[in-house]
């Protein structure tokens, strides 16, 4: 199977300590990867890098049968990867506008984009907060309206930095059930935590991040993987 | 003691009347001031962003030159430029001196620090999770610049105003590069500095009324719009 993306010779220090040196980080496709590492091991750096917001000292990218510097790479991985901060950052305007962002960066038609926003509501049972603002909203509210923000403009790759940390254990639930439909829709996704419990069971691979590279942990385990194909197959 | 309550009284009818003459230095004044201040703003932005987002050599520097130029008094600033478009001065030929336009450039050179700095200090308190959300929701480095002025607008609103109010009531500059010519350059500071020397106290006070009020709202305004930036925050 190929991947979706592979990032090789990773390597970024900061202020003069070395962060990461990771000789090969491979993302399949459509697939749930978990990402674990103790606070300060550096998994929000590494993902800031994967997704073209953070300039790392060298890395060499494999997408779409190139072969990429960081730098070469960024315009299309800017594009097609989305990061979604710890804390989510929303806007200063309403859940629907919110949500609506990118596509309307994206120059789709106002009724299209609208349309479409309508649906993303409905999908995360936002719909009761459409005209709330956006800043008023709960830790587990933002969470969702910043996954929805991002699934709307169908990522090829979704990076998650700890979804679930500082949530109660409800919101935690919504979150991970959230995850899991994204999941279910195919979406490639690729989510860090510090404490694995919470997401565990909806990742396909378990990646583990130490002394400044990448372990792998866990492949996907077959009855994972049918159930993932089936739920697939079912939507299209 | 007479006097001044008749002048008082005067003024009052001046303003209310329509005096063209008094809502002519009015017009000048806001006018020269608003093309100083549209003029500066858009540049000013751009470099309190660049200064607050990016890295590159000589930023501290520059950051504390424009904290300096703020200070520097608006008579110094007339006097440079006074010189430099004076008969014989480097850009004499362009026959600016005692014009409005003249005293739009004083008045541009007198607020860009000022709004660089307060700019800058809004910029670098927005909350820089604010330009990699649209980044990497696929806003252009431009767009994405734009949303972050929106998201600190409160700020940079406060930092507009402000410059206006230092402009607006500034006389050293407009004396030296405009000199007070009546139906072209004389607007609400020169006319109440040298019509009230001549003993026109009518036309002073009534003029200082409105800079007055103007300036007390101004700051109000500039308090109003840094609480709810920080409200925001
Ligand atoms: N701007 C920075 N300058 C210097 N060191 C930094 C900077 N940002 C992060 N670090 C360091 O990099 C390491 C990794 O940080 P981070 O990627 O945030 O880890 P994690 O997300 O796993 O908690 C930490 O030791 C942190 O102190
Ligand atoms: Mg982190």
């Amino acid at each position: 199977m190929s991947n979706l993306i592979d990032y090789k010779n990773i390597s970024m220090a900061l202020s003069g300590n070395t962060i990461l040196k990771i000789n090969h980080l491979a993302i399949p496709a459509h697939q749930c990867t978990l990402l674990t590492g103790k606070n300060g091991s550096g998994k929000t750096t590494l993902l800031k890098i994967m997704s073209g917001l953070l300039k790392p000292n060298s890395a060499t990218i494999h997408y779409q049968g190139l072969e990429l510097s960081w730098k070469q790479a960024k315009p299309y991985i800017q594009k097609d990867i989305i990061y979604l901060h710890q804390q989510p950052y929303l806007f200063d305007a309403s859940v629907a506008d919110n949500i609506g962002y990118g596509l309307y960066r994206a120059g789709e038609s106002k009724s299209a984009a609208h349309h479409k926003v309508m649906q993303a509501l409905d999908w995360a049972d936002l719909t009761h907060l459409a005209h709330r603002s956006a800043k008023q909203l709960s830790g587990g509210e933002k969470q969702r309206v910043a996954v929805t923000r991002a699934r709307i403009l169908s990522p090829r790759l979704l990076l998650l930095d700890e979804p679930t940390a500082s949530m109660d254990s409800d919101a935690k639930k919504q979150t991970s059930l959230l995850l899991q439909r994204l999941k279910s829709e195919g979406v490639s996704i690729m989510v860090s935590s510090h404490e694995m419990h919470t997401i565990e069971h909806i990742a396909d691979r378990h990646l583990h991040l130490e002394n400044h590279d990448i372990k792998l942990i866990r492949h996907t385990p077959s009855s994972n993987k049918v159930t993932l194909l089936n739920t697939t197959k079912k939507k299209l | 003691m007479n006097d001044l309550s008749q002048a008082s009284i005067n003024a009052f009818q001046l303003l209310l009347s329509g005096n063209a003459e008094i809502w002519e230095i009015i017009s000048l004044s806001f006018g020269v001031s608003f093309s100083a201040i549209l003029i500066a703003t858009p540049f000013a932005l751009v470099i309190a962003f660049i200064l607050a987002f990016f890295q590159f050599p000589f930023r501290r520097v520059l950051i504390s030159l424009f904290n300096t130029f703020m200070s520097v008094p608006a008579v110094i600033v007339g006097l440079t430029l006074y010189l430099i478009l004076s008969r014989s001065g480097p850009l004499g030929d362009l026959r600016l001196l005692f014009t409005s336009k003249a005293m739009v450039i004083g008045q541009v050179m007198l607020s860009f620090p000022l709004l660089v700095a307060m700019a800058h200090a809004s910029f670098q308190a927005a909350d820089r999770r604010a330009w990699e959300t649209a980044i990497t929701l696929g806003a252009t480095p431009w767009r994405a610049f734009f949303t972050l002025m929106y998201e600190v607008r409160f700020g940079l609103i406060a930092a507009i105003v402000a410059g206006f109010g230092r402009v607006v009531a500034e006389i050293g500059c407009s004396m030296m590069v405009g000199g007070n010519i009546l139906h072209s350059t004389r607007n609400i500071p020169t006319a109440i500095a040298l019509e009230t020397s001549k003993g026109e106290f009518a036309q002073g006070i009534a003029l200082g009324m409105v800079l007055l009020v103007l300036s007390l709202s101004l700051n109000a305004g500039v308090s109003i719009f840094q609480g709810k930036g920080e409200l925001q925050a």
